[in-house]
């Protein structure tokens, strides 16, 4: 039951970061403290994570509620490499909110166990093939916000909407158009990773999972390889990062 | 015992006089020593900045210290000064130095160089014991009520010129200028200036291409850039960022099929196009094209009318700031 108060305050914590990156972008002064109250909220997920992991003695990726948390927690943790590195900070004003909805979910009484089932047998490859796999889903999420924020902010300069706070606060375009390529290229390198150490299980079979990773994997590989060799569009590019994070995201919950 | 302040800036002198009367930073303290002591008056600041000398005198008698003042500075300097500086005493001396301190006064409004140089202008002549009572309370309450002031109104916001609004356009666009290449088609003045704000800002190089191409190549040696053959521009449009036009040409020059052809070898990266000619020398369908960005003089001129109405509202919200911020404060001399 812990993990879930944990999760709780976790989420709690996202929202108020939320709260403050809006209100801080509304009074037109910059936020400090958007940056710690997201930390504080990777340290919660970790340890509901960490909880969750003790329970059922693998890697807690084996119920739904549990994936939404580990995207969630891989989000916040690429904002807080990606955030400060790449000085796009209202990323918090648009990830905060992703990681309250995805934990809401998460603590939807059925989707993640009280008393989860205890894992009969572990393997290293199979254990490294689902957290790389979530964890890639955390790079791909942001890169999607990143693409949602272009999209704005491209929407308010063709327009001519620049009286806004939004506006006034938005990175960039180009390095907007900057952080899409990069996260969508960290996700894929990672998911990468974690198809790799699928192949490599003791017990693989090529599941309808693995089926769905592949294409996910493939389309984001045709999606990077075509806009760094051949260009695209930066409209295209932005709301195929977001289309294709939805439906890839949407495809894994089917399952 | 009464504040007077009296001073000359930007408004009220010209350069060539405002730098007979700067005073290095260093030897602030030393200046109102002296100003003190020629004048008899217990307590003075002196300040200076590129914009602006002021003298702020605590004097028990407004009329005598005044007289005084004029005569320091007429054997200090050598000038007679009586048509470009401004007299204020008491409360109009306090509002004007809690004005000039919140960038109020400034030549670029807003700015906040001028409140670190107020503050050096006192401390030097706090550390040279000069000041008291009056002109500490005074000064130390300017300060507290100047960061009130750029803390609660938006006085910095907003460009007020149109090429001061392409660039922050361009700004928002590439975020910094430093490796934005810039176009400029049409030799006009105010392409020139648009381009000029462009390169102070970063931008790293510049081609200007014209009819005639002995009045591109002016423009370009001006501008430390490349003159391009107008037949050129074209091929020019594959490595630039940004596009100023401002040719006097009775019908559009720049049309969609022209990036349409390059957009592939400029690989969709995003381009500011800034038409200042009138009749436009882009046609409007180019703004569809996703990764251009479009915008006629039309348009910039009303942003910049918008940050001015947005500013002289900025204005009245700060000054009514500052009268109930002196309201409260009971100073001393005021």
């Amino acid at each position: 039951m812990i993990e879930r108060w944990l999760l709780a305050l976790a989420t709690a914590l996202a929202a108020i970061a939320a709260i403050n990156a809006w209100r801080s972008l509304t009074s037109g002064q910059r936020s400090k403290a958007t940056l710690p109250i997201l930390a504080i909220t990777c340290l919660l997920q970790l340890m509901t994570l960490g909880v969750r992991g003790e329970m059922v003695g693998a890697c807690p990726l084996s119920e739904p509620g549990e994936i939404l948390v580990y995207t969630a927690w891989s989000a916040v943790l690429c904002y807080l490499i990606v955030g400060p590195t790449y000085r796009v900070s209202l990323l918090g004003l648009f990830t905060a909110p992703l990681v309250v909805i995805l934990q809401l979910l998460a603590l939807i009484p059925g989707l993640m166990s009280l008393n989860p089932p205890r894992v009969e047998t572990t393997t290293g490859w199979g254990e490294s093939h689902a957290a790389l796999s979530v964890l890639a889903f955390g790079a791909l999420a942001l890169s999607a916000v990143s693409g949602s924020m272009y999209l704005i902010l491209d929407h308010m300069l063709k327009n001519k909407k620049f009286s806004s706070d939004l506006f006034k606060n938005l990175p960039s375009i180009s390095l907007l158009i900057e952080s899409i390529k990069r996260l969508s290229l960290v996700g894929v390198i990672v998911l990468t990773g974690g198809i790799i150490a699928g192949f490599l299980a003791p017990n693989f079979d090529l599941n309808k999972h693995i089926w769905i990773a592949g294409f996910v994997w493939l389309a984001y590989t045709v999606f990077i390889l075509w806009s760094h060799l051949r260009g695209m569009p930066p409209y295209f590019l932005a709301w195929i990062s977001v289309i294709l994070f939805c439906l890839s995201f949407a495809a894994f919950g089917i399952i | 015992m009464k504040v007077l302040c009296l001073g000359l800036n930007h408004e009220t002198a010209s350069v060539e006089l405002r730098e007979k009367l700067a005073i290095p930073s260093t030897k602030l303290g030393e200046e109102a020593q002296a100003l003190v002591s020629k004048t008899k008056a217990p307590e003075g600041v002196v300040i200076s900045t590129c914009n602006r000398t002021e003298f702020y005198l605590a004097t028990s008698d407004t009329s005598s210290g005044r007289r005084s003042l004029e005569h320091y500075l007429l054997e200090r300097f050598g000038l007679n000064l009586n048509e470009h500086y401004y007299q204020k005493d008491s409360r109009e001396a306090a509002f004007h130095l809690c004005r000039v301190v919140s960038g109020l006064d400034s030549m670029v409004l807003g700015e906040t160089e001028i409140f670190g140089q107020v503050k050096k202008g006192y401390a030097a002549a706090l550390e040279a014991g000069v000041t008291g009572g009056v002109l500490n309370k005074l000064f130390q309450r300017a300060f507290s009520i100047g960061k009130k002031v750029r803390n609660s109104t938006g006085i910095q916001e907003g460009q007020t010129s149109v090429g001061s609004v392409a660039v922050d356009l361009a700004e928002k666009i590439f975020g910094q200028l430093k490796d934005c290449q810039v176009m400029v088609i049409g030799a006009g003045e105010m392409a020139r200036t648009t381009a000029q704000s462009l390169l102070s800002r970063g931008a790293h190089s510049i081609f200007v291409t014209n009819r005639s191409f002995d009045k591109a190549q002016i423009l370009a040696e001006e501008m430390n850039g490349v003159a391009v053959k107008f037949d050129a521009w074209e091929e020019a449009l594959q490595k630039v960022d940004i596009v100023i036009s401002s040719t006097g040409a009775p019908h559009a020059i720049i049309k969609p099929e022209h990036i349409t052809k390059v957009r592939r070898k400029r690989r969709y990266r995003p381009l500011l196009m800034v038409d200042i000619a009138v009749p436009r020398d882009i046609e409007s369908a180019v703004g569809n094209i996703d990764e251009v960005y479009l915008y006629d003089v039309d348009g910039l001129q009303e942003l910049a009318a918008d940050a001015r109405q947005r500013r002289s509202e900025q204005i009245r919200k700060c000054e009514e700031i500052i009268t109930s911020a002196l309201d409260e404060s009971n100073l001393i001399g005021v």
